[in-house]
């Protein structure tokens, strides 16, 4: 069990002598059930911050976000940030590492073990409730979540309203940290990682194709996938109009013949055009942490699509990201045992 | 239904002129329509111009609202759309739809004194009120235009600025020495101050880039000019031209529609995200 | 006069109208706006959706309108042809009263000094038959705090309330009486017991708790004051700059016009008129590169401002109806309710 009070006295120490700059965590907020991001730099606001499995995004994005500014501040303060990560979230932070976004000294990770649980899946959630509005979920045992409503307390099941990807988790125990809250659990008895890609990969290539045709129809393009997405850093994406990486130096020619890759409408061919960009850019470095599929307004299983490369990756190279942040990257490194003969 | 107000009209380019060369080219377009077809513009009003394939942009008329067979526009090659009609050429047809925005309240300022302060691209939007001002001399008291220029070669409409010196006083100026200038060297801001203009009786129009445009208002305000004296115009990204695509808000405004002409009174009050 | 129409007698109804009729059906676990089958027995209308996760703003102005195509061959004069929409009448069904009260706000913006024919066309071809909320669909709904109601008619062309096993049904409109009278038989006249009933709900309705920022005229002066406040950058921390607080807010209209070249010789393609959102960082990028609104705190401030103070001093009235979708979707929890009683409040 991870207690939420031997977190907020590690933070507290840390920003009291220090040693970060910054605290990235929890708070409740005021939006729903789901907690918020804290900035925490003050010791006396590290009572703010909260454990519980409504904690549901990846900070590790705002770690980029801070790097992004950095850059542009004339007298940075260069102390590291510390950041509390689940294993997922561990696991992004170990892809930054790998990709040399930041150096090792500049994160300090306290891990928070999910255990036998993991995160809620606020749709699920609400189903689970049939209607009723939840506004705190607790673990409760190894497998349940007590739930708070209006009308008292609820025992759910945690499969029925643990996010997709905590089901299939394979990291629910922070791979690298610093200091770490909670157990390792060997056995969660949960699908086994890949199961809700296999059934998709098992329907004809037909089904598949109306499948993510349907979906990608759907598709707003408030881009909230790419913003939420820790990997997502690129200045630039070819989804981006043409004017978003100009500065007073850039050409005009330049700005004249950059290519517009994707039109601004939101049909089937350009939106299904962002989304396999998007994906293939993530082969290799996607961590599972779903993101991008929680905050989709519109549901579209654009986890299914991380995933089906995660699995090809796997299965191609024997590579998983985020593992080991000495490692080399999957697109950054060649072995000689290459499956593919071209490369040989 | 009324007129679709996004369809611009088809107009054809009658004359190109190379202002300035190099990284920072303005072109000066002449641009006819079919008969009927052309509209009537006030001082210090623009429109939308097509280069169709490519987009739109808005671009200031330059030509006064006197001039009834042409419209004027002198564009400084930026980006996209600017780059594309560089490349065209006499004959060549492009779209424009206005005219869009506010206008300099020229009507109020007869019998005043006139002190137009110019830098860079920003001669062209207060120039159609230089070429009324002069074809109606006689409503006007004193005319004094300050414009300059990086260096003398990126001094835009350099004949006509010389044709003026007869009817207007004319304080040329470059921002650095260079071999053969007769005229001032130094930035705008400064040439205003150290040539010396009244404030009575007169009103200012300053446009160039913010920078300039920030310095020239302080050093006004130093000579003594009162915000109510001061005019100028500012820029903001535009799609629409008219007030509903929500790029150019600004405070309750759309520069588009309240824009792009401000007194310095009026500006002042206006967050500055411009 | 109101009228009864029997809930099983929904899609009957829909099946009489001369129109292409939507209503909310939940798909792939979202609540949309579905065209409803003609024929089926029920017409599969029923509404028994919280609210939709997308407004029906769509309907008058879709995420994508082409405004005009060009062609032009070398060396010759583009043809340019004028694209206006001319759509078959439309029918909204279940419009939630946040939703309804979101169509005149539009109005305002399409409309005035310029109007915009496209979404003018498609306007007048769409009506909005709204269901009244007898509790508030969502834990975010803040209508009551931004002068709205759970059973507002504003911007509806008929009002529904649930009696359970009926509707009471009230024409708002010259429209929604035609709506009315194409159901023919379908409806009854309401006797006073069932007036009576839908005003009960409607007072008990009104009586539900919401999420509230206190005093609506002192947001405006707030926002005024705190401009320039620190509060701005601390509230939009977090904010990933996405677009889904603007995407399914019911009076958000910001719009990109681009070009779409569909063929080179001759070149030809489309003017397009796209939804676009001011929390983009390339929103308001000048071509110079210079950005008016440079940080997440001075775009969240923009949105905020443009509904709570620039569209007040503009139009009398709040760009917000109070659906409370931009609290919901946030992906990490921005509201804006809690963001006007910060401003408020300092």
């Amino acid at each position: 069990m991870v207690d939420i009070v031997n977190i907020r006295a590690h933070a507290k120490d840390l920003l009291e002598k220090g040693t970060v700059k910054m605290v990235l965590g929890y708070q409740r907020g005021t939006a729903g059930v789901l907690a918020e991001p804290a900035f925490i730099t003050d010791a006396g606001q590290a009572d703010h911050l909260v454990w519980d499995p409504t904690c549901v995004q990846n900070l590790a994005l705002y770690l980029v976000n801070e790097k992004k500014a950095q850059s542009h501040q004339r007298d940075p303060d260069t102390r590291p940030i510390a950041i509390i990560a689940k294993g997922c979230d561990s696991r992004a932070v170990a892809v930054l590492l790998q990709e040399r976004h930041f150096e090792r000294k500049d994160v300090h990770v306290i891990g928070v073990s999910c255990g036998t649980l993991g995160v809620v899946d606020k749709n699920k959630l609400s189903k689970a409730l049939n209607g009723r509005v939840a506004t705190k979920v607790e673990p409760h045992g190894t497998d349940s979540f007590k739930v708070t409503t209006a009308e008292g307390f609820v025992d759910v099941a945690a499969a029925d309203v643990l996010a997709d990807r905590c089901l299939e988790c394979a990291c629910a125990y922070p791979a690298m940290h610093d200091v770490v809250f909670g157990e390792k659990h060997e056995d969660r008895g949960y699908p086994a990682r890949f199961t809700a890609l296999g059934q998709l990969e098992a329907k004809s290539e037909d089904e598949r194709w109306a499948y993510w045709e349907g979906h990608f129809n759907r598709c707003l393009r408030c881009y909230a996938c790419r913003s939420v997405c820790p990997m997502c850093y690129c200045p630039e994406c070819v989804v981006d109009s043409i004017e978003l990486m100009v500065d007073p130096t850039t050409s005009a020619d330049e700005k004249a013949n950059r290519i517009k890759w994707i039109e601004r409408s939101a049909v089937a061919s350009e939106n299904s055009m962002y989304h396999l960009v998007r994906a293939i850019h993530l082969a290799g470095r996607c961590i599972d942490c779903a993101e991008c599929e929680r905050v989709c307004p519109v549901d579209i299983p654009i986890r299914m699509l991380n995933n089906k490369l995660e699995k090809e990756a796997k299965d191609m190279f024997g590579y998983e990201p985020g593992l080991d942040p000495e490692l080399p990257s999957l697109v950054a490194s060649f072995r000689d045992d290459d499956p593919n003969s071209f490369i040989r | 239904m009324t007129e679709n107000v996004y369809l611009p009209k088809l107009a054809r380019i009658a004359s190109i002129k190379d202002e300035v060369v190099g990284a920072r080219a303005i072109k000066t377009f002449q641009v006819e329509f079919p008969d009927g077809d052309m509209f009537e513009h006030e001082c210090g009003q623009c429109a939308m111009i097509s280069v169709f394939g490519k987009g739109e942009m808005m671009i200031s008329i330059a030509s006064s609202p006197l001039v009834k067979d042409y419209k004027q526009f002198s564009i400084m090659r930026v980006g996209k759309v600017t780059t594309a009609i560089h490349a065209m050429k006499v004959g060549d047809v492009i779209g424009v739809r206005g005219p869009y925005g506010n206008k300099f309240p020229v009507n109020d300022w007869k019998g005043k004194n006139l002190v137009f302060i110019g830098g860079g691209c920003g001669l062209a939007p207060i120039w159609p009120i230089i070429q009324t001002a002069v074809a109606q001399r006689s409503d006007f008291a004193n005319i004094t235009v300050f414009y300059g220029g990086r260096s003398s070669r990126d001094i835009m409409y350099r004949a006509e600025l010389e044709k003026l010196r007869g009817v207007a006083d004319v304080h040329l100026s470059v921002d650095q020495a260079e071999e053969g200038w007769e005229g001032y060297c130094g930035f705008v801001p400064a040439n205003v101050m150290s040539t010396g203009v009244a404030p009575d009786n007169a009103i200012a129009i300053t446009c160039g880039p913010p920078i300039m445009i920030k310095y020239v208002i302080q050093n006004l305000k130093g000579l003594g000019f009162a915000d109510e004296q001061i005019y100028t115009t500012i820029e903001n990204k535009m799609k629409c031209g008219i007030g509903k695509c929500g790029r150019c808000n600004v405070g309750k405004d759309y520069v588009c529609v309240s824009g792009p002409v401000y007194s310095w009174a009026q500006l002042k009050d206006l967050p500055q995200e411009y | 006069m109101s009228s009864i129409l029997k809930k099983t007698d929904l899609g009957a109804w829909a099946a009489a109208l001369e129109a292409e009729v939507f209503a909310p059906a939940l798909a792939d676990g979202v609540w949309a706006y579905q065209p409803v089958a003609p024929g089926a027995n029920d017409g599969g209308v029923a509404l028994t959706h919280p609210n939709t996760a997308r407004p029906p703003k769509n309907f008058a102005f879709p995420q994508r309108e082409v405004l005009y195509t060009f062609e032009q061959l070398k060396g010759q004069a583009p043809k340019l042809t004028e694209t206006l929409p001319n759509p078959a009448p439309v029918v909204v069904m279940g419009v939630r009263p946040c939703d309804g009260r979101g169509a005149p706000r539009n109005d305002m913006v399409f409309t005035g000094a310029f109007d915009d024919p496209y979404y003018q066309s498609r306007r007048a071809k769409t009506a909005y038959v709204g269901l009244a909320c007898n509790t508030p669909p969502s834990p975010n709904c803040f209508c009551k705090a931004v002068g709205g109601s759970p059973s507002s008619k504003e911007g509806l062309d008929v009002q529904l309330t649930d009696l359970g096993d009926r509707y009471h049904v009230v024409a708002v409109t010259p429209r929604g009486e035609e709506l009315i009278e194409a159901g023919g038989k379908l409806f009854a006249e309401a006797g006073a017991a069932d007036e009576k009933e839908s005003q009960r709900l409607h007072s008990e309705a009104a009586k539900c708790e919401q999420r509230t920022f206190g005093d609506l005229a002192a947001a405006a002066p707030a926002l005024k004051k705190n401009f320039d406040s620190e509060m701005w950058q601390s509230l939009a921390k977090a904010c990933i700059g996405c677009g889904i607080c603007t995407f399914l807010c019911p009076t958000c209209h910001c719009f990109d016009i681009s070009d779409e070249v569909t063929g080179q010789s001759p070149m030809r393609g489309e003017r397009v008129r796209t939804w676009d959102n001011c929390q983009f960082p390339d929103f308001t990028m000048h071509s110079s590169g210079h950005n008016p609104r440079e940080t997440l705190g001075a775009r969240l401030r923009q949105r905020v401002n443009h509904k709570f103070l620039y569209f007040v001093e503009n139009n009398g009235t709040q760009q917000c109806t109070g659906c409370g979708r931009c609290i919901s979707f946030c992906p990490v929890g921005i509201d804006i309710v809690a963001v006007l009683d910060r401003m408020i409040q300092a």
